[in-house]
């Protein structure tokens, strides 16, 4: 291509990112050398802030505790995603578009509308509390601003984009191979772990760190849903920016989030392992 | 040698769709099968039936080596299967590819090395095993498929258009070696195909469907030389069609009334003196004279089209009917000679003219 054309045609979309994600991510990085006293910032070098979030055993539960909710989250949606798309790509017919559509009805409300809704479902004075109440049946206490509510407003909220990664994925599937396998002799479960599963774990992986990484980093869900001992690591950071006013912290959270992220990136990336193995062929994106 | 394959009275609908016919099929253990027809005759779905990929209605009757498989699923009925767009698991080297069926089967090691080793000789794949499909040319593909059809050493291998995706080139060439790997194992194949060349080319005996129905079925030669409908008089080959008047019926031939001229062609489905008649001739049948014959329906040659082993004359027989001749590549008739035509009455089929649709 010509360099003229590429350049005009990708620089405003470079230059943005340059702009609004390298220069706050370069901001934070050098705030979290630094230091702050009475919601000022001082500028005096120094590695206090990473010490203290790897000695103090705070910051590592709430940090531990976000990458189990991560896990769990992540894990859940996978075993509820994987059926919806499969049966919205290979049985949708002309509906396909409109099936995918509706999983993704909850985004028609913002966040904290739809978290608010979940309230009125799992809380003490819910749906589901207030009923088994009426039959004379202990309410479910794990359903109360808990972890696990959080758990399930946040597989709630992320559902649509495993079920969306992997339909995406599926599209791109010959299913016809799947005939080919039974013909040879698969049974449904082998043919499945044979050919789709391989021809999809990218998709699938994609899937899983679009829920995954922002998981991690999620605090509004276990605001409204967590209750007293529900806060995240996405709380406790959000804290440093607010009332605590410990911006410097706040920054040295963030940064090793940032690098939690990118680890977890590479090891997804490291369990897809060879990518022929997943019926990508050198061909066509040999001119990377 | 015993009958390999049995079909009895199979059928099968979508709804109001009628994709097989009541299909009465018997494949010996040395035969190459074709089934012959347009798209949409329904040969793809009586291989899907074989196959066991599609259950055909109550009361079809699918026997393989005398044992009845109609309701088994496909891993049960022993058999391998090539499909169109060769269908290889783009994840999976050669060697798997080739041994999926083994490994689904459970096979020992030792087994799948030397199945493995066999194929990939007879295939002429030796060498490529730990390549992946896409490093891999059509006409390798093609055979990596065979390979995986064959493996397990099935009781009979179902071919779905195999070829209908390679150049010209490669197509010959693999028609030739999916009849020589045919020859060599002594089983069966059923062959799928809407290409009458490659049917003809390979197969003993062919089958010509049409609307689900099977029109008729048979060695190769009397299915093209002796249709006995007139679907397959007017499929097989490059056919020409006169629409002329029974004179009369004698001993199986009929005199035809055309433009005034006599012809005549063998009377079939009933045919009598006073019916509109259809008439199929193949091209190659077709005899052309230059001096005009009184006699015999004459016309002028609009175009001379060589094709290399022969040549195509464009006829315009008794103004209006526009008919082909193949000739040898020698013929001295150029393009706007008048001419006479002629054929024997042996190798012409005449069939009731259906009545026109009054609408």
């Amino acid at each position: 291509m010509n360099q003229k054309i590429f350049w005009r045609l990708s620089g405003p979309g470079a230059l943005f990112l340059v702009i609004f994600l390298l220069v706050p991510l370069i901001t934070i990085l050098v705030f979290s050398f630094w230091r702050t006293e009475s919601y000022t910032m001082i500028a005096d070098w120094n590695l206090d802030n990473y010490i203290r979030l790897l000695t103090d055993k705070t910051y590592l539960t709430f940090l531990m505790r976000s990458l189990v909710m991560a896990t769990v989250v992540s894990l859940v949606s996978l075993v509820f995603s994987w059926p919806i798309a499969f049966f919205i790509a290979r049985y949708g017919g002309k509906y396909k578009i409109i099936l995918l559509l509706l999983t993704s009805a909850p985004f028609l409300t913002g966040e904290v509308l739809r978290v608010t809704a979940l309230q009125q479902i799992l809380g003490p004075l819910g749906l589901i509390n207030m009923t088994l109440n009426n039959f004379g049946i202990e309410p479910i206490e794990a359903l109360m601003y808990s972890n696990t509510s959080s758990a399930i407003g946040l597989t709630y909220l992320w559902v649509p984009f495993m079920v969306l990664a992997i339909y995406l994925s599926l599209l791109n599937f010959d299913f016809d191979l799947l005939e080919v396998a039974k013909v040879n002799g698969a049974k449904s479960w082998s043919a499945f772990w044979e050919i789709t599963w391989p021809l999809n774990k990218i998709g699938t992986a994609i899937g899983v760190v679009l829920v995954f990484v922002p998981t991690l980093a999620s605090s509004i869900t276990s605001k409204f849903l967590g209750g007293p001992n529900g806060a995240l690591y996405g709380n406790i950071l959000t804290n440093q920016f607010g009332s605590t006013g410990t911006w410097a912290l706040g920054s040295a959270m963030g940064v090793v989030l940032f690098f939690v992220s990118i680890l977890v990136l590479l090891v997804v990336w490291r369990l897809v392992g060879d990518l022929r193995r997943s019926g990508i062929s050198i061909k066509g994106g040999a001119r990377l | 040698m015993g009958i390999v394959l049995e079909l009895k009275n199979v059928s099968k609908n979508y709804g109001k769709v009628i994709a097989a016919d009541n299909i009465n099929i018997e494949v010996d253990q040395t035969e190459f099968f074709s089934l012959l027809g347009p798209s949409g005759s329904g040969k793809t779905t009586m291989l899907r039936i074989i196959a066991g990929l599609e259950e055909p209605n109550e009361g079809s009757q699918v026997i393989i080596n005398g044992k009845d498989v109609t309701h088994a699923p496909p891993y049960q009925r022993g058999i391998g299967m090539v499909f169109q767009d060769f269908l290889l698991f783009p994840h999976k080297t050669v060697a798997e590819n080739i041994l999926f069926p083994l490994k689904m089967q459970g096979a020992s090691q030792k087994e799948k090395d030397e199945n493995l080793k066999w194929i990939t000789h007879l295939t002429q794949l030796e060498g490529l095993e730990n390549r992946y499909p896409y490093q891999l040319s059509g006409g390798q593909k093609q055979r990596v498929a065979l390979a995986r059809g064959l493996v397990s050493k099935p009781s009979l291998l179902l071919l779905d258009e195999p070829l209908a995706n390679l150049d010209l080139e490669l197509r010959k060439k693999m028609e030739i070696e999916i009849r020589r790997f045919q020859i060599e194992l002594g089983i069966p194949f059923i062959y799928v195909t809407h290409n009458q060349q490659e049917a003809l080319t390979m197969s003993d005996s062919i089958a010509i469907m049409n609307y689900g129905k099977m029109e008729q079925v048979g060695e190769k030669f009397s299915l093209y030389h002796d249709p006995d409908s007139q679907f397959v008089a007017s499929f097989l080959g490059s056919a020409d069609s006169i629409e002329a008047e029974v004179a009369s019926v004698q001993d199986g031939i009929a005199t035809m009334t055309f433009h005034g001229k006599t012809i005549q062609a063998r009377a079939h489905n009933g045919l009598k003196a006073g019916d509109q008649a259809i008439c199929y001739i193949k091209s190659e049948r077709i005899r052309m004279e230059v001096e005009e014959n009184p006699d015999a329906p004459c016309g002028v040659v609009l175009d001379k089209i060589f094709k290399g082993q022969y040549i195509d004359y464009i006829l315009d027989i008794e103004e209006g009917n526009e008919i082909i001749a193949s000739s040898g590549t020698l013929s001295q008739i150029k393009a706007k000679d008048r001419i006479s035509i002629s054929w024997d009455p042996q190798v012409a089929d005449a069939f009731p003219l259906p009545p026109k649709d009054p609408s």
